[in-house]
């Protein structure tokens, strides 16, 4: 029996992204920001926060960090496509404009997903343990889905209005860059930071990404994180209409 | 010489009054209508921009088409697009990969398609054979050369069952061997049924292959007919290329439009021109008349037997230049 075209979509995506060379950045770039920026950042001693090594404390940062390498990954098939040809050629296949657009979100998804749970792993191996509970894990993944449907969608938002190759990627490597550093993946937010760095903080979404899956992970979380997973999901959804609309209006190919 | 078998009742295709634009200005498609029966072989002949990839992606469902009807195997491209790409198939004139090997761009597709794991290999086997693809079946598409795409790009749609096939340009960049080959490949899957539409530059791939075509220029068809029909309508005429130099090249063309009437189709590029006539002593004694009349010398003359892109050549320009046909 053949696959709903939704799964066959995704299998392609799948197929086509997991290369060694696109694994390597995907899991092997975050794993290794694992090792030896939580390694070397403990060595200058003080650690994390609530008595935890500095390495404990980044893990939860660098799965939350995996929801912006899954967006870039969304992001990143549709440009192709759309410059490669496969775009064209898989409208005038039995799929729909929205199954195509399903099956990018869905596979940004996953992938996030997975990219956290292999940096769980990495994690384990290095810590020994994980406080981490069942409950927690379940917020986690929560957290994941709506941070990769909310960054999936600002990158297909770029993919689908940036034609030049070399913009695409400067936007993607700056993108990735502010995002990233400008959030608590890495350190926690502080009084002490300057006031234009705490409001990136603030609205920066991968903050909210990473104190969500942080406190769940620690087992910590409060009525603060329930607000947080509510306007993760409120710009989650709003991103992905955005997105949407600008996919639906743009050409189907760059030639 | 087409392919001549018995055609069935019911149109695969039908386009009534087509049109398109894409910038509400210019229209790609401008009043199109014609039908292609089931397995015909159906050529769509024209310069570039001519709209031949506009009505290619116009009965793909790729565009929705700003006025006319278009009905694709009996369903509607607007509201049953899913149902239509579902029995057709389709080779782009850009290329289209994923950034994997040949083998992994044939099985990817096999599984876009859902064909069975069993079929899908032996297909994606028989297929790397048929096109000569196995020296390089391990590297990644966008490796090879601008032939070599074109072969997996055209091999792979045959991955899948289809009721027609469109193909646009298909064998541009393909040696002649292996253009043969493709063409033969396609002859037999027309035997087993398959309707096939086609878009080629190349008028003996249209010889060979088509059972009519229609030529298309500035979104309109001029001219659509078997070949047999339009052979014999311009076979027995001849064609006469003439170049000149010195003197106004411009009043002597006039001048010898002028003098031809409908007894020559003139096409000209700078100083030299072809001329489709019945008789070329007629003209021939004109247009010596007319370069001693008019001051220019005769620095080339010719005359040759009609061929197809005679014939299509006078039918592109015909309506724009001078002389009638």
């Amino acid at each position: 029996m053949a696959l709903p075209n939704l799964l066959r979509l995704m299998y392609r995506n799948f197929r086509v992204n997991t290369d060694p060379g696109s694994l390597v950045i995907l899991i092997g770039l975050p794993a290794l920001y694992l090792v030896f920026f939580g390694f070397g950042f403990s060595s200058l001693g003080g650690g994390g926060t609530k008595g935890t090594s500095y390495l404990s404390f980044l893990t939860p940062g660098i799965m939350a960090f995996q929801v912006v390498m899954a967006g870039t990954v969304g992001g990143s098939i549709l440009w192709a496509d759309r410059r490669w040809g496969m775009l064209a050629q898989l409208l005038v296949s039995p799929f729909t404009r929205l199954e195509y657009l399903l099956g990018i979100m869905l596979t940004s998804v996953l992938m996030g997903i997975a990219g956290a749970f292999t940096m769980l792993v990495v994690a384990l191996a290095l810590l020994g343990s994980v406080p981490v509970g069942g409950f927690g894990l379940g917020i986690i993944v929560v957290t994941l889905i709506l941070g990769s449907i909310l960054f999936g969608s600002a990158m297909l938002f770029i993919s689908a209005l940036v034609k030049s190759s070399n913009a695409y990627n400067s936007i993607q490597v700056l993108m990735i860059f502010i995002v990233n550093f400008a959030s608590t993946v890495f350190y926690p937010d502080s009084p002490s930071l300057p006031l234009p760095i705490q409001v990136l903080f603030a609205v920066n979404p991968l903050t909210y990404v990473a104190d969500i899956v942080r406190d769940s992970y620690f087992g910590l979380l409060t009525v603060t994180d329930a607000y947080r997973l509510l306007l993760l999901t409120v710009e989650a959804v709003v991103l992905l209409y955005v997105a949407t609309r600008a996919y639906m209006r743009s050409d189907v190919s760059m030639k | 010489m087409g392919i001549s078998k018995p055609l069935m009742e019911t149109p695969a295709i039908v386009l009534n009054q087509l049109r398109h634009t894409y910038d509400g200005k210019r229209f790609a498609l401008d009043g199109v209508s014609f039908e292609v029966r089931k397995g015909e072989v159906f050529g769509l002949l024209g310069k570039n921009g001519a709209g031949k990839t506009t009505l290619i992606k116009a009965m793909t469902t790729l565009i929705r088409p700003t006025s006319g009807s278009l009905s694709i195997l009996g369903r509607d491209p607007v509201r049953q697009g899913k149902e239509i790409r579902n029995r057709i198939g389709v080779v782009q004139q850009s290329e289209s990969f994923d950034f994997t090997s040949v083998e992994g761009n044939f099985d990817i597709y096999g599984v876009l398609w859902g064909v069975p794991k069993d079929l899908r290999q032996r297909r994606r086997e028989e297929l790397i054979e048929r096109f000569e693809l196995g020296e390089f079946r391990k590297q990644r598409s966008f490796d090879l050369s601008g032939g070599q795409q074109r072969r997996v790009q055209v091999a792979r749609e045959f991955m899948h069952d289809m009721e027609i096939l469109f193909l646009d340009e298909p064998t541009v960049g393909l040696d002649v061997i292996m253009r043969r080959k493709l063409l033969d490949s396609i002859k037999e899957e027309v035997r087993g049924g398959l309707t096939v539409v086609f878009t080629t530059h190349n008028l003996e791939e249209a010889d060979y292959l088509c059972d009519r075509v229609a030529v298309v220029d500035s979104g309109k068809i001029l001219v659509l007919d078997t070949l047999e029909n339009l052979k014999r309508l311009y076979g027995g005429k001849k064609t006469i290329e003439v170049t000149v130099g010195g003197g106004d090249a411009g009043r002597f063309y006039d001048a010898l439009a002028h003098s031809l009437g409908s007894e020559a189709t003139l096409k000209r590029e700078g100083n030299s021109a072809l001329l489709l006539v019945q008789d070329p002593r007629v003209v021939l004694s004109k247009i010596t008349e007319l370069a001693g009349a008019t001051g220019v010398q005769l620095e080339w003359l010719n005359i040759r037997k009609n061929t197809l892109e005679d014939v299509f050549l006078s039918t592109v320009s015909g309506e724009a230049e001078h002389g009638t046909s």
